[in-house]
C-alpha cells in the first residue's frame, strides 16, 4: 500500500514543484499541501501496520484517486494529462488486488500470479507514459521558450519601431522648418533681386537723366536769357512808346506789347520751373562730393526746419504749422555731408506741409497741422524722425515712393525727386530710410544713420 | 576794344550781341564769335600779339575743348586774358581752368551781370 501512496506524494510533489512556471492558483496550492500531509500520515500509518489496515488502504485509494482526478478535470493541469494516466494502471492492479484479497482471499491466492503480471505490465506502462510525459513536457518546454523568445523579439521590433516612427517625426518636423527657412531665404533673395534689378534700371535711369539734364540745360539756358532779354527790350520799347504820338495804331500795338510781356513772363516762369527740375535732376545724379564732418545734427534740423517753415510762409499758399521738435540733446556730432544732410531735412519738412496742406484743405476745422522732428540716440546708431499729421500714405504707393519722377501732386506742383533725392543722400551717409504710415491720421519718416561713417 | 566769344552754340552769337548791346552802340565794344576752338586760334593768331583783349570760352565743346585751347592760349599768348564757362558747376573743372592760368570762372546759365561788371572793366583799362 505504501506504493500508493508514494505515487499519490510524488504526483502532488510534481505538480508543486512545476507550479513555479504555470502559477496554479491559490486553491490548487492548499489541495497539494493536504494532499502531501495526507499521504505522509498514510505511509506513516503503513510502515507500523496500525490496524485498521483495510480502511487505510481504502483511503490510500481515494486519495490517488482523487489526486488524479484533480488532475484530469482542472483547466490549468489539463496538459499534464499523461502524467496523470501514468500511474493509472498500477493504481487499478493494486485497486483490484486489494479488492479481491480483501472480499475473497481464496481467489486471491488463484488469480495472485495474474496479477502480479498485470502489475508487471502496469509498471511497463507506466515507464513508458512517464518517459512519454518527459517528452511531452520538454516539448512545452521549448515551446515556451521560443513563444517568448518570439515574444522578446515582437516586443523589440514594437520599442524599434516607435524609435523609428519619435525619429521620422523629429526629422520630419526639422524638414519642415528647414524648408521653412529655406522658403523664408529664397523669398528674401527675390526681393532682393527685385531690389537690385530696379537699383540697377534707376542707376541706368540717373545716368540717362543726368544727360538729359545736361542736353536740356543748354537749350533751356537760351530760353530763359533770350526771353530775359526780349523783357528788357520790352521794357526799353516801353519807355521810347512816349515820345511817339498818340493813334489808334499806337493804342494797338501797346496793346500787343502787353500781351508780348505777360507772355514772356510765362515764358521765363515755365522756363525757371524746368531749369528747377533739370538741376534737381543733376543734383540726384551728382555723384558723392563734398566733405563728410562731424556735425551737431540738432543744430542743422533746428536750422533747416526753420528755413523750411520760413520758405514756405514766403511762398504761395503758406498753412499754419505747428512744428514740434523733441531732439536728443546728448546727441554726439555726426559725420555728415551737412550740405546734403541738409537737403534731405529740408525735403522732409517740405513734403510733410505739402501733404498736411492737402490735408487743411479738404476743410475740416477740428483739423491743426502739426510736425514732429524727433532725434535720438540708439548706441552706435542715430534715430531721426520726421511724422506729420497729414493724410497718410496709402500702402499701395509706399513702395513708389522713392522712385524718381513718381509724384502725388498735383500738375506743377512737384517734380516727384525730392524723396528720391533724399533717399540718396540718406543712402551715400550709409543710413537707412523707412516710411510708416497709417491713411488719414499720420506718415513717418525713419533715418536711421551709423554714428561714425570713417 | 576785342573781345572773343568761343561756344559751339551759334546762339550764343545773338545773345551776346543782344545783351551788349549797349556796349557795343555806345562804348566801343567790339565782339568777335567763333564756335570751335580751332577757329578761335585761327582768329587769334591773325595778329601777333591778337587784338582781342580778352576771350570768353565755353569748357564742353566737341572737337578741341574750351581747357585744351587754353592751354594753347597760355602757351602762346600768355598775356591774354582768358575766362572760362562751364554749364558743370563742378570743383573739377574749376581747378583745371586756374591752375592752366584762366581770369575767371562763369558757370552756366550765365550771370549776365557780373560778365557786365568784367567787360566793363575791360573797356576801361
Amino acid at each position: 500500500m505504501i506504493l500508493i501512496n508514494l505515487i499519490s506524494l510524488s504526483l502532488l510533489y510534481y505538480l508543486k514543484k512545476s507550479s513555479g512556471a504555470q502559477e496554479f492558483p491559490e486553491r490548487l496550492h492548499r489541495y497539494f499541501k493536504y494532499g502531501m500531509i495526507a499521504a505522509g500520515v498514510l505511509i506513516a500509518l503503513g510502515i507500523s501496520n496500525a490496524p485498521p489496515e483495510i480502511l487505510f488502504e481504502l483511503l490510500s485509494f481515494v486519495l490517488v484517486g482523487a489526486v488524479i482526478y484533480l488532475m484530469l478535470n482542472t483547466p490549468e493541469l489539463v496538459y499534464l494529462k499523461t502524467l496523470a494516466i501514468t500511474p493509472l494502471p498500477i493504481v487499478g492492479v493494486k485497486l483490484l488486488e486489494y479488492l479481491v484479497r480483501t472480499i475473497s482471499p481464496a481467489i486471491f491466492e488463484i488469480v495472485e500470479n495474474y496479477l502480479d503480471a498485470a502489475g508487471v505490465f502496469a509498471f511497463i506502462w507506466a515507464v513508458t507514459m512517464w518517459l512519454n510525459h518527459r517528452k511531452q513536457m520538454k516539448e512545452i518546454e521549448i515551446e515556451r521558450i521560443i513563444t517568448k523568445e518570439q515574444e522578446r523579439q515582437l516586443r523589440q521590433t514594437e520599442e524599434q519601431k516607435s524609435q523609428l516612427e519619435l525619429l521620422v517625426a523629429e526629422r520630419t518636423s526639422e524638414i519642415l522648418s528647414q524648408k521653412e527657412e529655406l522658403q523664408h531665404a529664397l523669398d528674401h533673395l527675390r526681393a532682393t533681386q527685385e531690389q537690385l534689378i530696379q537699383q540697377e534700371k534707376l542707376a541706368s535711369l540717373g545716368q540717362l537723366t543726368a544727360g538729359i539734364a545736361h542736353e536740356i540745360k543748354n537749350p533751356l539756358n537760351f530760353v530763359n536769357n533770350f526771353s530775359e532779354l526780349s523783357a528788357d527790350f520790352l521794357h526799353e520799347i516801353s519807355e521810347e512808346m512816349p515820345k511817339i504820338p498818340d493813334s489808334p495804331e499806337k493804342e494797338n500795338i501797346l496793346d500787343l506789347l502787353e500781351n508780348i510781356k505777360s507772355n514772356l513772363a510765362k515764358i521765363r516762369h515755365h522756363g525757371s520751373r524746368a531749369d528747377s527740375i533739370v538741376r534737381s535732376m543733376l543734383m540726384h545724379s551728382r555723384g558723392g562730393t563734398g566733405t563728410m564732418d562731424p556735425t551737431d545734427l540738432n543744430a542743422l534740423i533746428r536750422e533747416y526746419s526753420n528755413l523750411a517753415f520760413h520758405g514756405m510762409r514766403a511762398n504761395p499758399n503758406p498753412i499754419n504749422v505747428d512744428i514740434q521738435l523733441s531732439l536728443d540733446e546728448n546727441l554726439p556730432k555726426i559725420k555728415l555731408n551737412s550740405e546734403d544732410f541738409s537737403r534731405v531735412i529740408l525735403n522732409l519738412v517740405k513734403n510733410a506741409f505739402d501733404a498736411m496742406r492737402e490735408k487743411l484743405s479738404a476743410k475740416n476745422p477740428e483739423y491743426k497741422a502739426k510736425v514732429e522732428i524727433r532725434t535720438r540716440d540708439l548706441g552706435d546708431k542715430v534715430l531721426i524722425e520726421v511724422e506729420d499729421n497729414g493724410p497718410g500714405v496709402p500702402d499701395q504707393i509706399r513702395d513708389k515712393l522713392l522712385m524718381p519722377f513718381f509724384t502725388t501732386k498735383k500738375g506743377t506742383e512737384g517734380t516727384g525727386l525730392g524723396l528720391s533725392i533724399t533717399h540718396d543722400i540718406i543712402k551715400s551717409h550709409e543710413g537707412t530710410l523707412e516710411i510708416k504710415s497709417e491713411e488719414g491720421k499720420f506718415t513717418c519718416f525713419s533715418i536711421l544713420l551709423p554714428k561714425s561713417t570713417e | 576794344m576785342k573781345i572773343l566769344v568761343v561756344d559751339d552754340e551759334r546762339d550764343v552769337e545773338a545773345l551776346f550781341r543782344q545783351k551788349f548791346r549797349k556796349e557795343i552802340r555806345n562804348e566801343g565794344l567790339e565782339l568777335l564769335f567763333a564756335f570751335s576752338g580751332k577757329e578761335a586760334l585761327e582768329i587769334l593768331e591773325k595778329n601777333n600779339p591778337p587784338q582781342v583783349a580778352s576771350v570768353f570760352s565755353d569748357i564742353n565743346m566737341p572737337g578741341m575743348s574750351g581747357l585744351e585751347m587754353l592751354d594753347i592760349i597760355k602757351d602762346r599768348f600768355p598775356q591774354l586774358r582768358v575766362n572760362m564757362i562751364s554749364a558743370y558747376g563742378d570743383a573739377d573743372n574749376y581747378r583745371k581752368a586756374m591752375r592752366s592760368g584762366a581770369r575767371g570762372f562763369y558757370t552756366k546759365p550765365v550771370d549776365f551781370e557780373s560778365l557786365r561788371r568784367e567787360i566793363g572793366e575791360i573797356l576801361r583799362s
